[in-house]
């Protein structure tokens, strides 16, 4: 057996063992970790060692018999198979030291510059025009599509659907359907007593002028049961309410949950109105300049796969060469 | 329908299980009217469960892929297909009664985890909703498959001291699955790099299904260059099949993640643009 793979094998083993124990010990960084990164370059350096190899000996192979030099489509698969895992590495590599991920939101109406969140060389602005979840007639969620606008300088280039398992790409960046969410839209009176719209995202705290007292937004139940209180499970918007408290002075006063346009007091001079919700959508926003590598290694190692399927082993087994 | 297919899985594991058990008492004493009515039952046990999968497509109105007990039932299915196939070809019955022994424990495992969810049919979640599902989950069914047949080739060769079984047959069934199950991992990357963004997050299931692929072709290399011993080259095959098993069962119960579909929705870190 050539030397080369029996170091691959070892390698391969070692990689096996230590990532078993990764997954147990830390599944969330052990993979990150610089030794174990070291052996997943030493396999790739390994592999590219055995198919330079491999190549040369075919080459003398050839010069010697010379024309009578007879052709076995198994070597050539298990040579691109090898090939193959190399392009993987490689790509996942270069994914590695220059691959950027991001996550982001964007409120519907608003734009992302992707300037703010990726280094490329020609950034854009996306936008979203509208947030749709698809239900099933049980309820459950369907599918979450994000219609989105891409503009550059001011122009619009491309409209599209970003759902998952449907990506949108432009560019060199593609953006990935991840989550979703809402804010509240309330109507209060401002210091003068007019009446004044704001967004409030979950959780946050709003101050009324006029009154010591403040309204916090619980959270906005689509599908609002009272019986399982702040967990609301999300769905359709059968039954929407806005679940909110009122306090004073760290104490609390109320909890309630209101209907769309139903009156609030919060004192007995002030009162204020939910009106609404604006969804906003979660995005996952990647640039991977291996995918291409990685992606042809793929196809080159299916296509290797393919060959050794189809013709049979030969019994011709030269030193040094790739076992086939 | 839903008592019709309980009724079904029970008679695939009755029949798998009696079909193991006359195998491995028909291999010591060697009766071969035992034998016979072991590759009966095990036709038998094919049938209903090849009907049991027929009848959930049609209470799903698609294939049955998305929950495990769903896979357990093709994996099943395609790993007697498989041994039957063998043993028609080879004449050979001495893995009958192992692989059997895995597949009617397969089964009895969906009868005492999965029984309560037999009549139910929820419909797919957005993540699932992909053709690369079909190909994925049918191509890392038909590896364990194959899978599984070593394991009982291999069994039957440490435990027998005269094994009628060819070597060479052991390593092509095995360098099958071990192309399907590459193919699957490909397939699954893909996948997820449209669903997720990204091919490969070292995800528990993807962990333990390298390491399954890593025990395979080591084995796969050791066997093309002469370097392997009978005796080991069974060890590695029924190594690899427990690794088969722990990917499926163990990373399902023991270390969620990706697969166990719970992190596709997740809260992210809210920045708002």
């Amino acid at each position: 057996m050539a030397s080369e793979m029996k170091t691959g094998l070892v390698l391969l083993i070692l990689i096996g063992v230590s990532s078993a124990l990764g997954s147990i010990i830390a599944p969330t960084t052990f993979y990150n970790l610089r030794g174990f990164q070291l052996l997943l370059f030493l396999l790739l350096l390994n592999m590219t060692l055995c198919v330079v190899r491999t190549l040369t000996g075919y080459i003398k192979q050839y010069n010697n018999r010379g024309a009578k030099q007879q052709y076995y489509p198994r070597k050539l698969g298990i040579l691109l198979i090898h090939l193959g895992f190399i392009g993987i590495l490689l790509g996942a590599t270069l994914n590695v030291y220059y691959g950027q991920s991001t996550q982001i939101a964007i409120l519907k109406g608003n734009q992302l510059d992707t300037a703010d969140v990726i280094t490329s060389k020609a950034p854009f602005m996306l936008q979203l025009d509208d947030f749709r979840v698809e239900f099933n007639p049980d309820g459950s969620p369907a599918q979450y599509y994000s219609d989105m606008t891409v503009l550059e300088n001011g122009s619009i280039k491309e409209k599209g659907s970003i759902s998952v398992n449907n990506p949108l790409q432009y560019k060199d960046i593609k953006f990935y359907q991840q989550d979703y969410g809402y804010v509240v839209k309330g109507k209060y009176p401002n210091d003068k007593g007019k009446e004044i719209e704001a967004q409030l995202a979950e959780g946050s705290i709003l101050e009324i002028p006029g009154t010591k007292r403040v309204m916090k937004v619980l959270q906005y139940a689509p599908d609002f049961d009272p019986n399982r209180g702040l967990n609301q499970t999300t769905g359709r918007a059968d039954n929407p309410r806005i679940i909110f408290s009122v306090s004073e002075n760290n104490q609390l006063l109320e909890i309630g949950a209101a209907r769309f346009n139903e009156k609030i007091d919060i004192d007995n001079n002030t009162a204020m109105y939910f009106i609404g919700v604006e969804p906003y959508t979660v995005l996952k926003v990647k640039s991977d300049p291996g995918l291409p590598l990685t992606f042809a290694g793929g196809l080159m190692f299916v296509w290797g796969l393919a060959l050794t399927l189809l013709f049979k082993p030969v019994n011709v087994k030269p030193k040094g060469i790739m076992i086939g | 329908m839903a008592t019709v297919f309980q009724v079904l899985i029970y008679t695939t594991l009755i029949a798998y299980a009696a079909g193991a058990v006359l195998y491995l008492a028909g291999s010591s004493s060697a009766t071969r009217k035992g034998l016979l009515a072991a590759s009966c039952l095990v036709v038998i046990g094919f049938i209903s469960n090849l009907m049991a999968l027929i009848l959930r497509t049609i209470m799903v109105s698609r294939l049955p892929l998305s929950s495990s007990y769903e896979f357990i039932l093709i994996f099943t299915c395609i790993t007697v297909s498989f041994y039957l196939i063998y043993e028609f070809k080879t004449g050979e019955k001495g893995a009958g009664g192992v692989v059997l022994l895995i597949a009617a424990m397969l089964i009895l495992s969906v009868v005492l985890m999965a029984q309560g969810q037999f009549g139910e049919v929820t419909p797919l979640m957005p993540a699932l909703k992909s053709p690369w599902l079909t190909v994925h989950v049918l191509t890392a069914a038909t590896a364990y498959a194959c899978f599984a047949l070593t394991a009982g080739l291999a069994a039957r060769q440490l435990i027998s001291n005269n094994p009628d079984i060819t070597e060479e047959n052991v390593y092509k069934i095995a360098g099958a699955g071990f192309t399907l199950l590459s193919l699957s991992i490909i397939l699954g990357a893909i996948w997820a790099e449209q669903a997720w963004g990204s091919y490969w997050s070292w995800d528990p299931k993807e962990v333990w299904a390298l390491i399954t692929w890593i025990i395979y072709a080591v084995y796969l290399h050791l066997y093309r260059s002469s370097q392997l011993k009978s005796k080991t080259a069974s060890i590695l095959l029924l190594a690899g099949f427990a690794l088969v098993l722990f990917t499926f069962f163990g990373v399902n119960y023991l270390l969620p993640g990706m697969h166990s579909y719970a992190g596709i929705m997740k809260g992210a870190a809210m920045k708002f643009s």
